[in-house]
């Protein structure tokens, strides 16, 4: 408990990190009707493909910097040689910045989606999809980061970036069962089911990688 | 089971007009073959050429 | 017992060893094996009901598609057995396979494409199979640019061993999205515990040229593994007094 609540103040202080993808998921979003001139009335149509890689960007972006510092001032080094449980607070700081970043931007997720489709039952579960997603994008990227400690996070998202993808095409999947209002439950256990193994694996993952970098 | 499956030569290179596709990728196939061969031959000729001058 | 047995076999110098020893006779019959598959299936075996004769790109296509992903098991298999015993020959073929593996995706890739112009009438389809093929595609050249961007060679087979493992995730994926989704591609007209639904004057080419596809392509990472170990064992001693 007490790790959670310094992982909270510490991000809730870095303004920029949090902040910043949340913005840039809305500008994101803002910006869709305004590329598609000629299709203002029927916005719906590629609306949830911009939503989905929305999400995945701004996740991307929200694990930017997630080491850096704490790897740069040594805290890094301190917590592996002191914390019992190093995968514990790796786990523990990503539900932070799930907290803070995933659950506003599922939040807007599902506000633009009832302002764009004005379908209350067809936004509805885009919230808890959202709340799933953001998390497993959150985890995978977090991995990607791990990898590409101090050599910049493009290479960390460029290598774990094919791994996000079959959460899209699920995503995808989902959306048409959902429309067509097929078996839409079966996509949400499908990803509740692998953000369940993913919680539990990366932390341990992402730990044994830092002390590789580390030795 | 060994009998060809054409009438003449010309036959099996058009294959009704498939043997476009089919011939384009066995070039494919056996030019990156090549190139993969040739590049690691070429790679330790070079590094065996390296230690050499190191003894 | 198991860890005395791979220490014993994975010593960098045996496997080197090894390899002199076994490379020409795997080499030639492979080739062999695959030239007469090839030629077999494109000239002697009859034309399909269906398809044509564009069906014969099958003999070409199968088996670079069947190594695309038994490469990437092999290097989880390699990841693991380096991460848990740390044999450093095991980290030498992780980093051996990724590039072959690249190439025999890519040739899935191209001569799924080729295949699909006259079957299909279009040459890429944005479904489970190709898609999921080409986001192996992207992950071996991840793995490639991953590796390459450090100098320190132990801490880039670390990374590289975790992130293959993790990345494996994706074969069930690959292998079973023709079953899961409803696709363009057909599938699997062989597997292990049914009776294969391709008639045997098709089926037999079409297992030696995988077999002689699969030997090529071991011969090819026997090459590359050789070449790992020359760059960095390349300060032993007993490197030296082999060259």
């Amino acid at each position: 408990m007490e790790i959670l609540k310094i992982e909270f103040l510490k991000l809730r202080k870095k303004t920029r990190i949090w902040l910043g993808p949340i913005l840039v998921f809305w500008l994101i979003m803002i910006a869709y009707p305004l590329t598609v001139e000629l299709l203002q009335d029927r916005l719906q149509i590629g609306f949830f493909s911009v939503l989905w890689i929305a999400i995945l960007i701004s996740m991307m972006l929200a694990t930017e910097d997630i080491f850096t510092e704490d790897y740069n001032d040594g805290s890094l080094e301190q917590t592996i040689i002191q914390e019992s449980s190093f995968q514990v607070g790796i786990g523990l700081k990503v539900f932070v910045y799930w907290f803070l970043i995933g659950i506003p931007v599922s939040l807007l997720s599902f506000i633009f989606s009832f302002g764009t489709t004005q379908n209350f039952e067809l936004s509805l579960p885009i919230f808890p999809l959202s709340l799933i997603s953001s998390y497993i994008f959150l985890n995978i990227f977090v991995l990607g980061n791990s990898l590409s400690l101090n050599k910049g996070s493009v290479l960390g998202a460029l290598v774990t970036m094919p791994i996000a993808l079959p959460v899209l095409i699920v995503l995808g999947k989902g959306m048409t069962a959902l429309q067509f209002d097929i078996n839409f439950e079966s996509f949400i256990l499908l990803l509740l089911g692998s953000l369940s193994i993913i919680i539990v694996l990366i932390p341990i993952v992402v730990s044994y990688i830092i002390k590789a970098h580390l030795e | 089971m060994f009998n060809f499956a054409f009438n003449s030569f010309y036959e099996a290179i058009y294959m009704n007009g498939h043997g476009i596709y089919v011939w384009s990728v066995l070039f494919i196939v056996f030019f990156s073959l090549l190139v993969f061969f040739t590049v690691y031959r070429y790679k330790i000729k070079k590094i065996k050429e390296k230690l050499d001058e190191l003894n | 017992m198991i860890k005395k047995f791979i220490h014993q076999f994975a010593s960098p110098k045996t496997f080197l060893l090894q390899v002199e020893r076994s490379y020409s006779f795997i080499f030639f019959t492979s080739l062999c094996i695959y030239v007469f598959s090839i030629v077999w299936g494109l000239l002697f075996t009859p034309e399909d009901f269906v398809q044509g004769n564009s069906y014969r790109i099958m003999y070409l296509h199968v088996p670079a598609s069947f190594l695309s992903q038994s490469l990437y098991i092999a290097m989880a298999v390699s990841s693991v057995t380096y991460l848990i015993w740390r044999v450093k020959l095991a980290a030498y073929l992780v980093i051996a396979i990724a590039p072959i593996g690249a190439m025999t995706t890519f040739i899935a890739l191209i001569s799924g494409s080729i295949w699909g112009i006259p079957t299909w009438g279009t040459w890429w389809q944005w479904d489970a199979r190709i898609t999921s093929t080409l986001i192996l595609f992207i992950m071996y050249l991840g793995l490639i640019s991953l590796h390459n961007s450090f100098s320190n060679y132990e801490k880039a087979d670390k990374l590289l061993s975790w992130l293959v493992i993790v990345g494996a995730v994706n074969i069930p994926i690959i292998k079973k999205s023709v079953d899961w989704w409803s696709t363009l591609h057909q599938s699997a007209s062989i597997t292990l515990t049914e009776k294969p639904s391709i008639d045997p004057v098709m089926l037999y080419p079409l297992i030696g040229a995988i077999i002689g596809f699969f030997g090529l392509i071991v011969c090819l990472i026997l090459m590359s593994s050789k070449n790992q170990i020359f760059i960095r064992e390349k300060n032993k001693s007993w490197v030296k007094d082999y060259v």
